[in-house]
């Protein structure tokens, strides 16, 4: 058993302690927007945010996560409308997008505590693998985000999200 | 529903809607799906390419896997562009797997394939027999760029239907002819008046289409200059919203209830079964539900996939060697032999250059490890059977032969089995194997329970088929005076890697028996690239079949990703025997190629290409890779540039300039991004991405040793494309095969050392 807070909200999950929270998030509690890549904490994949900083989850386990706060893909924000999320679409920096929850995260925990990043501050933050070549994109998108975090620029508003639509359910 | 000579069914759709479906001429086919229940209650299943839903919405089914390379959005665009349809109303659906989406350009494609014996019968589109093939197969599998060759015209044509229909409602309203009509926006338009395509539905479910169907007079065409880099795209990506929220449903993320999760262990990479294991040791584990085994491999259900990892590993399956087994040290032994002892067969020659090279000028070998696909998603497949129908949520390549490897897998019939395709999270070809479909199948029937089997990244690493290793001893014979070249010949050992892939994916067979059809055999697919677009007099490509243990497969780029590295390579080391200028040397043997030679000069433009002289850092390569298409071959050309140095004995690319002819553009910010990233993923195979074997187990198997590019490493990275109304040519591949050998050849530059081994890491360099 172990409690913690996803997504602002109070939960006991009813696991082994030793189950990673990539497990516990997507196979007990449906989030299934983190995503498994590696199961090492190399490929940042399953990213999340743990109290303010951005971790792999494949990594940490439920015993570790006890008392802590985290904040998945699905908690950043209930539209879209994250900055982050606005600059990747708009920059069209996301072919599969299998890495791009991760990535979220990620660029949205570098910029929760600098607002103003410089392109190496990103390269230093941002070490999820990309395997369709959007690197080139990205920095310009988390350059973008910050434009926008920072009132510098206007929003690029998405689509409402839908209930994902699977097919053959 | 009213049939047009041409095969197009129109009218009334489910809830008064419109809909345009082929019908399945000459032959009949049974149709894959059958209506749903529940909230669509009413809604048929055709085979359609087109949907127009009461309010106007459209829906356009998209019968390629995405995976990533944008193909779902570029056939929204040619139906929204012919249509006339706004942007913002149009979305795609999956197309199940039907015959009506038989690729017969891939079939002609891959005619040495499935028609060994007589390919020419069948390798171009056009080929009765590449079309029957494609259809009764049904061969629909995305590989090899053939989605817009195949199929931007039939989505035209049926997108054109469906704007006629709806201007003749318009013009019957105004009483006009319908021919003096256009439709733009979601409306169809006199100039002046306009009425909504919603309301115009209803009635335009009465009207024949016209027979041929009436084009635009224009394709889709963005020009390059209109959409410099950083502009806003006419037609942004459809799937990118719901990518970026968590939304998006990838086959690791369907629900279905009741359903378990799994976990799988393979043997040793090569002829490896089932030895033992220890059921016993599992039995404590909480959340396992069941064990299930098989020849080849032994999976555990949980209640999470945790759970199902945890008892498998607990359980320490051992594996007993039933044929060879993959092992590096062999695998080089076989190659170097072969290609010091083996037997030469003379693939491809023009000219014959064996006399010059008695004594060639240059001779020397260029080796190049096996690749791995290592798609960020590891193989994973959601199965459930219940009362004899088996439904499979799964990102294929090849769904029609998932299907058929899931219904032996499960004793199944095949009519009796579904697959609803889903977009895979990467891919680059290792999703051209179907092993995890069987799988899956296999194991919810014994556990009698829906089952979602998800690879381990060990797994994946272990489990895939990686691109072939080769080795080639490239001869050249120079001119009297050092300046031209008169003889060249690329003599490759490796196995016959395609061969081997496509009897082992198109006839459904084991990875031994494929091994052993391919066994020996000259293979030209294996060996496409190596003879040289060059004018050089004498020339010769020679493959000395190589029967390795470790069994291969395609990866993007297919032959083109080793033999432009061979060749590009070679080439640079000729210009550099002849004191030339390695992009004048490359043009002064380029006459009748004006495309390639303005993708050479275009990006020499871009990239201030100073020669490649005095460690500049600075190398080019170019290549051209050809389809042929149902009205001739279509070509893709591009040239790199690549600044490179050595820093602390790790490569280090600081810049990549491609210049792309790919024909028309549909959708220039697509197309960038595939070139963007081919190079990108043409880097990670020049510096990594690749894998030795020792005792079948990859020594490479984490991401972390596979030398990947993380965003730090990322190159300056430029692209531009040539503004030309040639038949569109797919970027996807493009992009990644001249990166290694303009990556080397600026290493050449800057350290004066040539490197002839890929992953040019490999060297100690």
């Amino acid at each position: 058993m172990a409690q913690l807070t996803v997504n602002n909200q109070p939960m006991e999950f009813r696991l082994e302690p030793d189950t990673p929270l990539l497990w516990a998030l997507r196979d007990a509690a449906n989030l299934t927007g983190t995503k498994y890549g590696c199961g090492s904490g190399e490929c940042g994949a399953c990213t999340v945010i743990i109290d303010g900083q951005a971790m792999p989850s494949c990594t940490l386990s439920l015993g570790e996560a006890e008392g802590r706060s985290v904040t998945t893909i699905e908690g950043l924000s209930p539209d879209r409308s994250h900055p982050v999320q606005q600059a990747l679409v708009s920059e069209q920096a996301i072919q599969c997008g299998f890495c791009t929850p991760g990535l979220v995260m990620t660029a949205a925990a570098l910029l929760a505590r600098n607002a103003n990043p410089t392109d190496a501050d990103i390269a230093a933050a941002v070490t999820n693998i990309c395997r369709c070549g959007t690197y080139p994109r990205i920095t310009q998108a988390i350059q973008r985000a910050g434009r926008i975090l920072r009132g510098e620029e206007r929003g690029v508003p998405l689509p409402a999200p839908q209930t994902a639509t699977t097919p053959g359910l | 529903m009213r049939l047009t000579r041409r095969g197009l069914l129109i009218g009334a759709g489910a809830g008064g809607g419109l809909l345009l479906a082929f019908r399945l001429v000459p032959r009949h086919y049974a149709s894959p799906l059958v209506a749903r229940d529940g909230a669509d209650a009413g809604e048929r299943v055709f085979d359609s390419f087109i949907r127009l839903a009461r309010n106007g919405d459209v829906s356009v089914a998209v019968p390629f896997c995405e995976m990533g390379q944008g193909i779902a959005t570029l056939a929204a665009q040619i139906v929204a562009v012919e249509m006339g349809a706004d942007w913002k109303r149009v979305g795609v659906e999956p197309a199940p797997v039907s015959p009506v989406y038989g690729d017969a350009v891939l079939a002609a494609r891959w005619a040495r394939l499935w028609l060994p014996l007589a390919p020419s019968l069948a390798d171009r589109p056009g080929d009765v027999l590449a079309r029957l093939h494609a259809e009764r197969e049904p061969l629909q599998i995305t590989a090899e760029g053939t989605a817009l060759a195949a199929f931007e015209a039939p989505l035209r044509d049926a997108a054109a239907a469906v704007r006629a229909v709806l201007a003749q409602a318009a013009a019957a309203q105004w009483g006009v002819g319908w021919e003096t009509l256009d439709a733009r926006g979601h409306a169809v338009t006199d100039g002046k008046r306009q009425i909504a395509f919603e309301k115009l539905i209803p009635a335009a479910a009465g009207f024949d289409p016209p027979d041929p169907p009436v084009l635009r007079p224009e394709p889709p065409r963005e020009k390059p200059g209109a959409f410099p880099e950083g502009a806003r795209p006419a037609f942004p990506r459809l799937d990118l919203p719901p990518k970026v929220d968590g939304s998006f449903v990838f086959a690791g993320d369907v629900r279905l209830p009741g359903m378990v999760h799994a976990a799988i262990a393979m043997g040793p990479q090569g002829d490896s079964v089932l030895a033992s294991y220890d059921r016993k040791a599992a039995a404590d584990i909480k959340g396992l539900v069941g064990v299930v085994r098989a020849k080849r491999w032994l999976a555990a259900a949980g209640t999470t996939w945790h759970a199902a990892d945890k008892a498998l590993k607990a359980m320490d399956p051992r594996f007993k060697a039933a044929g060879r087994i993959a092992d590096s040290s062999a695998l080089e032994t076989r190659i170097d032999t072969a290609l010091h002892k083996g037997t030469p067969r003379r693939i491809l020659a023009e000219g014959d250059p064996d006399a010059l090279l008695a004594r060639p000028s240059l001779d020397v070998r260029y080796d190049v490890e096996p690749g791995t696909h290592a798609p960020l998603e590891t193989a994973t497949c959601t199965a459930r059977l219940e009362e004899g129908r088996l439904e499979l949520w799964l990102a294929t390549q090849a769904p029609e032969l998932a299907r058929r490897a899931a219904a032996r897998a499960a004793g199944v019939a095949l009519r009796d089995v579904v697959l609803y395709p889903l977009h895979a999270g990467g891919s680059f070809d290792a999703r051209l194997d179907v092993r995890i479909a069987s799988q899956a199948a296999a194991i919810a029937k014994a556990i009698g329970r829906p089952v979602q089997l998800m690879w381990s990244r060990w797994q994946e690493s272990l489990g895939s088929y990686p691109r072939t290793p080769v080795s080639a001893q490239l001869s050249a014979a120079m001119s009297p005076d050092k300046q031209r070249l008169l003889g060249w010949r690329a003599r490759l050992a490796l196995p016959a890697t395609a061969i081997e892939w496509g009897t082992r994916l198109l006839g459904e067979t084991s990875m031994p028996r494929a091994k052993a059809a391919a066994q020996g055999k000259p293979d030209p697919m294996a060996c496409e690239g190596a003879l040289p677009l060059y004018g050089i007099p004498e020339k010769a490509v020679d493959h000395i079949p190589v029967d390795l243990p470790l069994p291969t497969g395609r990866l993007r780029g297919g032959a083109h990703g080793y033999t432009a590295f061979i060749v590009e390579s070679f080439v640079d080391e000729c210009a550099h025997f002849a004191g030339a200028e390695p992009l004048s040397f490359r043009v002064g043997m380029l006459s009748g190629q004006p495309r390639l030679v303005a993708c050479l000069q275009g990006v020499a433009r871009m990239a201030m290409w100073g020669g490649g002289a005095d460690a500049s850092g600075q190398g080019i390569a170019c290549w051209k890779l050809d389809l042929e298409a149902s009205e001739g071959p279509r070509s893709g050309f591009i040239a790199v540039v690549a600044t490179a140095r050595q820093d602390n004995g790790a490569i280090r690319v600081d810049q990549l300039s491609a210049y792309a002819d790919i024909g028309r553009i549909v959708n220039v910010d697509i197309a960038r991004q595939q070139i963007e990233g081919g190079l990108l993923f043409g880097l990670a195979h020049a510096i990594g991405g690749s894998t030795a074997y020792a005792s079948g187990l990859p020594l490479a198997a984490r991401l972390s040793q596979l030398g990947l590019p993380l965003l730090a490493d990322c190159p300056k990275v430029d692209v531009a494309f040539a503004d030309s109304t040639e038949q569109p040519f797919d970027p996807g591949e493009l992009g990644m095969v001249a990166t290694a050998p303009a990556i080397a050849n600026a290493l050449f530059s800057a350290t004066g050392a040539r490197l002839r081994r890929l992953p040019l890491l490999s060297e100690g360099f």
